[in-house]
């Protein structure tokens, strides 16, 4: 970290090594787009390099690092909102035989859990994307990216109360959709 | 406790068993409305889970990120570098400091060097710019001063020509000088 700071490309290189994973996965889950995630978390780390200069230390180098995907991740909301085209998670791609699915390999769960199917997955998928940046923001860092409230409220520059009703009203969001579901009958939940 | 209280504690747990009081547990035992929603809030937390799955980031991310460092460096304009040059990274604010006062004290040197060099404004002025027109009758040269009368010429100039065709051979030339 203190070689990267000085200017040590090499050393830099290993920092992008050890990061790319957790931080493309959640500029991935933010925007609901893998393609897309991948320039944001290049951009990141781009800037991150501009940046280490001036970087203290006054956080952890991940937290600070996550900060800057953060901002970027939001721009990017932002500028879907005003309109500009982007892509979706449930978007077909083009192909040389015409569209085809995005394969998103799911590594977590047994087949119980993967059982669910294609069409519950999209809307849950589509729920998380619906929340509010805020909500999804903290959704994403605790319950998929594993951060504690502390490194959460540090991200966002938020008291950690904050952190912790916007987790429970992002969880209470997703509860609603997925009742909608199962009264819709499109999903069934066991006693 | 009440329904309102126990669904509280189930959402800042996800409904986890092991995290639930004694209390939360009986109250469920009793309220199948309160049981549901446990029930719902579990599967929320596996859905969402199996939803978003961790994916791996392109096997080439850290390669491409550093080509694009070096990219950057390369194709940086002048001013960037001038400014990495002049004020380098990581160098303390009185160093930067130093800097831009040793940048002030250039412009003022070069501002009096440039005020040395001009002729003196208190001298009396030169004598005007005259102009010569060698006429194509042979006409004596007459003078003007360059403000407007020049203006003036080349409009005569123009009327002899349209008004009189020369000769192929004919020289025509409106000599401007300037008298020192």
């Amino acid at each position: 970290m203190e070689r990267a700071r000085q200017g040590d490309k090499r050393a830099f290189g290993q920092l992008v090594d050890e990061y790319k994973d957790k931080i493309y996965n959640y500029v991935a889950r933010m925007l609901g787009d893998p393609y897309e995630a991948e320039d944001v978390t290049q951009e990141a780390f781009l800037r991150a390099y501009r940046s280490l200069p001036r970087f203290r230390g006054a956080s952890s180098f991940h937290t600070w690092l996550y900060r800057i995907a953060s901002n970027l991740a939001i721009d990017v909301m932002r500028r879907r909102k005003r309109g500009e085209p982007t892509f979706s998670l449930d978007e077909p791609l083009e192909g040389e035989d015409g569209e085809f699915e995005r394969e998103i390999p799911d590594e977590t769960f047994g087949p119980e859990e993967a059982s669910t199917t294609r069409e519950t997955r999209i809307a849950v998928r589509r729920a998380i994307m619906d929340l509010p940046e805020k909500l999804r923001d903290v959704m994403v860092l605790y319950e998929l990216q594993g951060e504690t409230y502390e490194d959460i409220a540090n991200i966002l520059d938020v008291p950690l109360g904050t952190v912790k009703s916007r987790l429970f009203n992002a969880r209470n969001r997703l509860k609603e959709v997925l009742e909608e579901l199962v009264e819709a009958g499109e999903i069934e939940v066991g006693q | 406790m009440t329904c309102e209280q126990v669904r509280e504690e189930l959402v800042a747990c996800w409904a986890c068993v092991d995290e639930l009081t004694f209390e939360v547990v009986e109250h469920l035992e009793q309220c199948d409305a309160c049981r549901r929603e446990a029930v719902l809030l579990r599967h929320t937390r596996v859905m969402l889970h199996s939803s978003m799955p961790p994916l791996s980031a392109p096997v080439n991310m850290a390669e491409r990120v550093m080509s694009r460092i070096d990219e950057q460096a390369h194709s940086a304009g002048w001013l960037p570098r001038a400014r990495e040059w002049f004020v380098p990274r990581r160098q303390p604010s009185w160093a930067r400091a130093a800097a831009v006062g040793t940048a002030l004290a250039l412009a003022v040197a070069g501002g009096a060097l440039w005020r040395s060099q001009r002729p003196d404004q208190s001298a009396p002025p030169s004598p005007p710019a005259v102009v010569a027109d060698a006429g194509i009758d042979g006409s004596a040269a007459r003078t003007a001063t360059l403000d407007g009368e020049l203006d003036e010429l080349m409009l005569q100039h123009q009327r002899l020509e349209m008004t009189q065709p020369l000769a192929d051979d004919a020289g025509v030339s409106l000599v401007v000088y300037t008298s020192r």
